[in-house]
């Protein structure tokens, strides 16, 4: 229809706070990822083995009294509802999870970058904090939803399924645990990934420099812990030091055990990570220009 | 008027629990014609922009220097050469960046510290295209509605409006990053449109139209600021769209304003040329001319028997004619010199 035909209509209403836009960043966000099938394929791939973790809870819980002995050979695939068990779930849900991120990396945060996303954000009614913010939700939503939450599922699960509820009661420390592990790594991974995505904002590049952190360094680590005889080496495998550090939220590290000995450094390495990520994040953010 | 509450939200109209009263049986017609009348009556009472000595470096490279203008509501045009301060200035105006000195005010907003509630009156069209990909047009016009402030059910209805109003009803389901140029570029203008803005930055929003496109924008645009009140500061290369649709303009040179005010009033300056046609040997005519105070200039591109005329104050055209008869030379043609746009940028650079 010609323009001449059509009136142009007002519009009137409250406005939100700034703050409120984040909402809508993180689910644009969200919905862009989601609509790529190979997201798809991971998060099947994360689910699956929450599946089987929900199953095997379920069979112990109905075998435990009709037959103890295949419940006992379920004991050693791990599944024992202590803190240490959920520590490796989430570890494992945390592999899917990186993979994951490494491909939405280029998606939620490298295309603002190169195609111009950034400067529509920005000349919008928000300051650069509300969308720095707001992409950071976005990341965490998705750690959280494939390590924490499934987690959060299995630890309620193993505890309406046991025979009273004193599961909870003496076990607290695991909830603790598993909010604190599933924060820590939405923390991390969400600055990380969000500081490296807009230096590297295509996605093959990305992928590589993610792949880099998590994978060539924790091997470069420990060849030179090999040649050097020093475990400090092994801090450079940043998953380690957050497992480490998700230890600490279980309750479970002990500082007699080899690998646990570096807790300490770990504690400073962790938010020194975050701070410089964060410096560059900010930095990144800065430069862009909205009017060019 | 729009105020700060407490709660960081901004009321668009404060006045709409008055002008609610209103007898039962009258439409929203009269409503909203009643709420543009007071907007009229708002826009009126209060500038602009207004700049004070404002002065901004970039390190120790200037980008704009003791810039003092003070611009009515209206269509202004802001031109200048690459690196004359354009860019800065809309950035200024934009509350995206706080000048190294100075002050000012945009619709009573001032230029220091008050981005976020500027931007909710504002809206901005860039140059540079912009995407997000994968998402529809719809929605995407809808999400830049709701990073405006908007409630999510009223930036997708004002996203269809906006798309429709602008000509892209039946492309909004497609993604937007396969629009044509024509279509992103309208596109970026209902982005600007969505949350109703009294104020449109528009940089360049012409480019890469082919003239069929860019007559239909300049058309909206006019229509925008001439039947829809808005106000438009429209930053373009292209002179001609700013003499088509803007009613002032700003000129900016190395960072500073060199001309500021409305076009008509500009060419004013520019009366007192005329374009002179004869037929003869116009020698003797031209000499006798010049000595009665009349500059004649040679119009490059013209043929021979043609030239522009520059008449001293208080002179009376019958002179041509006489002096004409005089040496038997036919004056076949005598009309003013209407100056375009682009003419009068130069002669403003040149005498700079």
């Amino acid at each position: 229809m010609a323009i001449e035909l059509l009136g142009y209509r007002g519009w009137r209403g409250d406005l939100r706070s700034p703050w409120m836009a984040c909402w809508p960043i993180v689910r644009s966000g969200l919905s862009l990822v989601l609509r790529r099938k190979i997201f798809w394929v991971l998060l099947a791939l994360g689910l699956l083995n929450f599946l089987f973790t929900f199953a095997i809870i379920y069979i112990k819980a109905q075998l435990a009294v009709e037959n103890p002995g295949f419940a006992k050979f379920l004991d050693s695939v791990k599944v024992t509802g202590t803190g240490e068990a959920y520590l490796d779930f989430m570890f494992a849900q945390g592999t899917v999870t990186m993979l994951l991120l490494a491909f939405a990396g280029s998606q939620l945060i490298g295309s603002d970058y190169h195609q111009g996303g950034l400067s529509f954000y920005l000349s919008r009614r928000m300051e650069r904090r509300h969308y720095v913010s707001a992409k950071l939700l976005a990341i965490e939503a998705i750690v959280l939803l494939i390590t924490t939450v499934p987690a959060l599922v299995l630890y309620v699960e193993y505890g309406l399924l046991s025979n009273s509820l004193d599961y909870f009661r003496e076990n607290p420390r695991i909830l603790f645990g598993i909010l604190g592990y599933g924060l820590i790594m939405a923390v991390v991974l969400s600055l990380l990934l969000a500081a490296i995505a807009s230096w590297v904002p295509r996605a093959v590049p990305l992928v590589m420099t993610w792949s880099c952190i998590f994978i060539l360094l924790p091997i470069v680590g420990e060849h030179m812990r090999n040649i050097r005889d020093n475990r400090i080496w092994r801090l450079l495998s940043l998953w380690r030091d957050l497992r480490t550090l998700g230890k600490w939220c279980f309750g479970s590290l002990n500082l007699e055990r080899d690998e646990d000995r570096l807790a300490y450094w770990a504690a400073w390495i962790v938010p020194a990570v975050c701070l410089i990520c964060l410096i560059v994040l900010v930095r990144k953010v800065r430069a862009v220009e909205v009017v060019r | 008027m729009r105020l700060n509450t407490a709660h960081g939200r901004l009321k668009t109209e404060n006045s709409v629990r008055n002008v609610r009263i209103i007898p039962a049986g009258c439409g929203g017609n009269l409503w909203h014609a009643l709420l543009q009348a007071r907007r009229a009556g708002h826009n009126t009472a209060m500038s602009l922009f207004e700049l004070e000595q404002v002065t901004h470096f970039y390190g120790s490279l200037c980008a704009l220097k003791d810039v003092s203008l003070k611009v009515e509501r209206g269509a202004v045009g802001l031109v200048g050469q690459n690196g004359a301060g354009k860019s800065t200035m809309l950035k200024i105006l934009l509350g995206l960046m706080r000048p190294t000195a100075g002050r000012g005010q945009v619709m009573g907003h001032d230029i220091r510290g008050s981005g976020v509630a500027l931007r909710a009156r504002v809206g901005y069209m860039p140059e540079a295209e912009m995407t997000l990909p994968g998402l529809r047009g719809v929605e995407f016009v809808s999400l830049a509605g709701e990073l405006s402030g908007m409630p999510r059910r009223q930036a997708m209805r004002r996203a269809h409006e906006v798309l429709s109003y602008l000509g892209l009803e039946e492309a909004r389901y497609r993604r937007h990053e396969e629009y044509s140029v024509g279509m992103k570029q309208r596109l970026k203008l209902a982005t600007a449109l969505v949350h109703d803005p009294e104020l449109l930055l528009l940089d360049e929003p012409t480019a890469g139209l082919d003239p069929d496109g860019r007559e239909s924008m300049l058309e909206l645009l006019g229509t925008l600021a001439g039947r829809h009140g808005k106000s438009l500061i429209l930053s373009t290369h292209l002179l001609g769209d700013i003499d088509r649709v803007c009613e002032s303009v700003i000129i900016l040179e190395r960072g500073q304003v060199v001309r500021v005010g409305r076009i008509e009033e500009l060419r004013a300056t520019y009366r007192g040329r005329y374009r002179l046609q004869w037929q003869g040997q116009a020698a003797q005519f031209l000499r006798d001319l010049e000595s009665e105070g009349v500059q004649i200039l040679a119009d490059p591109g013209a043929p021979g028997d043609e030239a522009l005329a520059i008449v001293p104050d208080g002179w009376s055209n019958r002179t041509f004619f006489a002096l004409a008869d005089n040496h038997k030379v036919v004056l076949r043609g005598l009309e003013p010199d209407h100056e375009n746009l682009e003419s009068l940028y130069h002669r403003v650079l040149k005498q700079e």
